[in-house]
């Protein structure tokens, strides 16, 4: 048998082979664990947090509308787990406006990571007053359980 | 080229196939021979008879190994459209052993499109698609028993990748490099996918057994594309159509979901090469006789009806058309063969009408819910009925009943189908307009962005594939006969006329050109009193407008001169424009937080714009040489923008289920957080 015919049947039995390793008769190893058994399930140690004081309503590019921009947050992950979910929301009170985002940690998520809302467009007749007193939260959810990481007000300002 | 099964020089095994032929005809001629050879020759035979069948010869096997190993890069293992749903489910209750379906294995119920109803069972449609797919759910079902099934497709994608590198290897004359190759990047792709590999649950065979289904017609129809073209110019010619086809129009965007659309083209273009051959004369090679083919072209037809009647009907009136007047031969002969074998072929249509409806000519897309509901076809349907009910009727009158039933039942089917084309021709002479939104530009169509779940995913058949921009060269050369012929005297004309149909009778080539514009025709036809329609994304309903037209563009002569002196510029610029420019619609996409609709019009705008240029170019090149570097740059950009939306709307766009290979849904995920 010449080598290059050695190499095909060589690599068609390796290749062959791993299914089987991990298959129902044999067994040996599970290949195909499923990384991610359920987004939300795990679990994550945090040791810091840090939230923005300010927030603001900027004029949005070639239009009167308004852009809500909140900072991002930073939390530091000492270790996870799994696919814990961190949902980060802001809700002004005064405009009855809540939104939330919410991010899926994966467990390359480790040391500082930031967490951002999503921007969101008002119409200028919305914003009336030169600052809101809103709430920001951030909430660690891991096995259908919740732990707040932040609750606090936060000032968001409008800048014409 | 000679015969598409020359054996490729430089082949250090001495060539397979012609061993292999040796010994077919060994074993027609002395079949008591047989017991003397060994079980390694009877599988030789038995493998050189189904290559030269299925993909023709050594190249032919590279390009259905490679359109497989393409196809799957963005192979999602799901249901991308609603019916899909009524397919999955059908194929289940057929696996079970009966046609009725009981249980909604896949959705949510089974009042899914597609579904039919009848004395209380419903049932699916399209049962040749189900039937062909039966095979690869056991295949799959055998395998899970030994394997991981998160690791079974990743497997069988290694192994089309070994393969496809030894083949390629000795269709290049460098058989070990090729062999390394393909091993090499076989264990490595392998080994990526087993490192980020996911369970694959068993519940989705059925599903994923349909999928391999399309995924293996596209290739045999790609792979066709090559052997007619292969045989009406040459093999290089061919390999670039089928390239052609395969990465740069939407053929690739709909091989790995499950409806009918990879199989009718796979059998449209099986018709072309079939009716091709039986136009040659036969060399004492050949497995099949010209007659042979000519009922094989029939067969394939016959086959189509247990898929899609409808559109079976529309590819038999545009076969007829060509093919009874360019015939060598009408004799009482030819057509009792030609009318045997296409009455066989629809056995398997008419015992599944009968099982479900009990009217071997009532398909199950004609039960319950009509398939053509918009009110165009019903008025033309009725015109049709009403001729039948007039003349034929008194004539039905006098037959005996037993004669008169089937007469009747054909003739009012036909005249529902053959409604369809004078629903088409209205149409088009009231509403032409509407072909622009077919095929130039969509945009955002009042109605159809609205079903597509408010996004402009429509493409028109140019922006889906930028490329079909160059049967423009086909045009020009036209208008050049038109205005030649035009200029000549009356009396030239007449025998012009003459003796081009004497010429058309002899070459299988014209023959097979007259097919492929009755073939199109026909499809517009039946289907552009509904067009522009939602679910479409690049028209669909056209489908074989794609390899048609590839097929149209590699005639042209002109072309072929420059893309033939040009092709390393072509496929550098095609190379380019795929990694750069899908990188590009990347970026845009991400720069512009573009939603799906949005980056659909992107390839969409980007697409005509390459597409006019090339359309130019290609009709220029029809006059003059000057410009054909610029052709072929040209031509590869649009083939890139091709497989850009391919490789885009497979890994970015339209993501739905699990990916084939776990890689490419590590990439897919990479691209989406991007």
């Amino acid at each position: 048998m010449d080598r290059s015919r050695l190499a095909v049947w060589g690599a068609v039995a390796l290749i062959c082979c791993v299914p089987v390793l991990s298959g129902p008769v044999v067994g040996l190893v599970d290949l195909t664990k499923a990384p991610l058994e359920g987004v939300g399930d795990g679990s994550a140690t945090i040791d810091d947090v840090q939230t923005p004081d300010t927030a603001r309503f900027d004029r949005a590019l070639s239009s009167d509308s308004y852009v809500l921009k909140v900072p991002d947050a930073r939390i530091h992950v000492a270790a996870i787990e799994g696919r814990p979910l961190v949902s980060y929301k802001l809700s002004i009170p005064a405009m009855q406006y809540s939104r939330a985002t919410t991010h899926f940690l994966s467990a390359d998520d480790t040391g500082w990571v930031d967490i951002s809302l999503a921007r969101e467009t008002f119409a200028p007749a919305n914003v009336t007053q030169s600052s809101y007193e809103a709430e920001l939260s951030l909430i660690l959810r891991v096995n259908d359980t919740k732990q707040v990481l932040h609750d606090g007000p936060i000032t968001v300002e409008v800048t014409e | 080229m000679t015969s598409a099964d020359a054996v490729d020089e430089g082949d250090t095994t001495a060539g397979d196939t012609a061993t292999g032929e040796r010994a077919t005809r060994m074993t027609d001629t002395a079949t008591g021979a047989l017991s003397s050879g060994t079980i390694t020759d009877r599988f030789a035979t038995v493998r050189s008879v189904a290559l030269r069948v299925f993909v023709g010869d050594r190249l032919g096997l590279v390009v259905f190994l490679g359109t497989l190993a393409f196809v799957a890069l963005y192979w999602r293992v799901g249901i991308f459209i609603t019916d899909n749903y009524t397919l999955a489910n059908a194929l289940v209750a057929l696996a079970d052993g009966h046609l009725a379906i009981e249980e909604a294995v896949f959705g949510p119920h089974l009042k899914t499109p597609g579904m039919v109803f009848h004395d209380g069972a419903k049932y699916g449609r399209n049962y040749g698609q189900i039937v062909f797919a039966l095979p690869f759910l056991w295949g799959l079902e055998a395998l899970a028993a030994v394997a991981d099934p998160g690791l079974i497709l990743p497997m069988l994608w290694a192994l089309v990748l070994v393969a496809l590198g030894r083949e390629s290897g000795r269709v290049l004359g460098r058989p070990s490099l090729g062999t390394n190759v393909g091993v090499v990047c076989a264990l490595a792709a392998f080994a990526v996918n087993v490192a980020v590999a996911r369970p694959l649950a068993p519940r989705l065979f059925p599903v994923a057994a349909l999928q391999v289904s399309a995924i293996v017609a596209t290739a045999l129809a790609v792979v066709t594309l090559y052997r007619l073209v292969g045989r009406v110019h040459d093999r290089r010619t061919g390999v670039a159509a089928a390239m052609v086809v395969g990465l740069a129009t939407p053929v690739g965007f709909w091989a790995s979901v499950p409806k009918r659309h990879a199989i009718v083209v796979a059998l449209a273009l099986g018709i072309c090469y079939a009716l091709f051959r039986s136009r040659q004369s036969q060399s004492p090679d050949d497995l099949v006789s010209p007659l042979g083919f000519r009922a094989i072209a029939y067969a394939i037809v016959g086959l189509t009806t247990w898929v899609h009647g409808g559109i079976a009907f529309g590819i038999f009136l545009a076969l007829v058309v060509v093919d009874v007047p360019t015939a060598r031969s009408n004799d009482i002969r030819s057509l009792a063969v030609v009318g045997t074998v296409f009455f066989v072929s629809m056995i398997p249509f008419f015992v599944t009408n009968v099982l479900i409806s009990g009217d071997p000519l009532r398909p199950p897309r004609v039960l319950y819910s009509f398939q053509y509901p918009t009110s165009d076809a019903a008025g033309g349907g009725s015109t049709g009925s009403t001729g039948t009910g007039g003349f034929v009727q008194s004539l039905l009158d006098v037959l005996p009943p037993v004669l008169a039933t089937p007469v009747i039942a054909v003739l009012d089917r036909s005249s529902v189908l053959l409604g369809e084309f004078v629903a088409g021709a209205n149409t088009l002479s009231s509403d032409p307009g509407r072909l622009y939104r077919v095929f130039v530009r969509g945009g955002d169509i009042a109605g159809v962005s609205r079903l597509n779940l408010d996004q402009t995913i429509y493409l028109t058949v140019l922006e889906a594939a930028p490329i079909v921009a160059g049967v423009t060269a086909a045009c020009a050369t036209g208008g050049v006969r038109l205005w030649r012929s035009v200029h000549r005297a009356p009396k030239n004309l007449v025998t012009r006329l003459r003796s081009r149909s004497g010429a058309f009778k002899k070459s299988p080539a014209t023959t097979v050109d007259a097919f492929v514009v009755a073939l199109a025709t026909s499809f517009l036809l039946m289907y552009v009193s509904r067009l522009p329609l939602h679910a479409q994304l690049t028209v669909r309903y056209l489908h074989p407008f794609y390899p048609l037209a590839v097929y149209a563009i590699a005639r042209q002569a002109p072309l072929r001169r420059a893309f033939g002196t040009h092709w390393q510029a072509g496929i550098w610029t095609w190379a380019g424009g795929v990694l750069v420019g899908s990188q590009l619609f990347v970026v845009a996409v991400a720069a512009g937080s573009l939603g799906r609709g949005e980056a659909v019009q992107v390839h969409a705008l980007a697409g005509l714009a390459v597409a006019a240029v090339f359309a130019a170019l290609a009709a220029s090149s029809v006059f003059s040489d000057r410009f054909d570097r610029a052709t072929a740059v040209a031509g590869g950009l649009a083939a890139a923008l091709g497989t850009d939306f391919l490789l885009l709307s497979g890994l970015v766009y339209f993501q739905y289920g699990q990916y084939a290979l776990p890689a490419a849904g590590w990439v897919a995920d990479l691209l989406a957080t991007a």
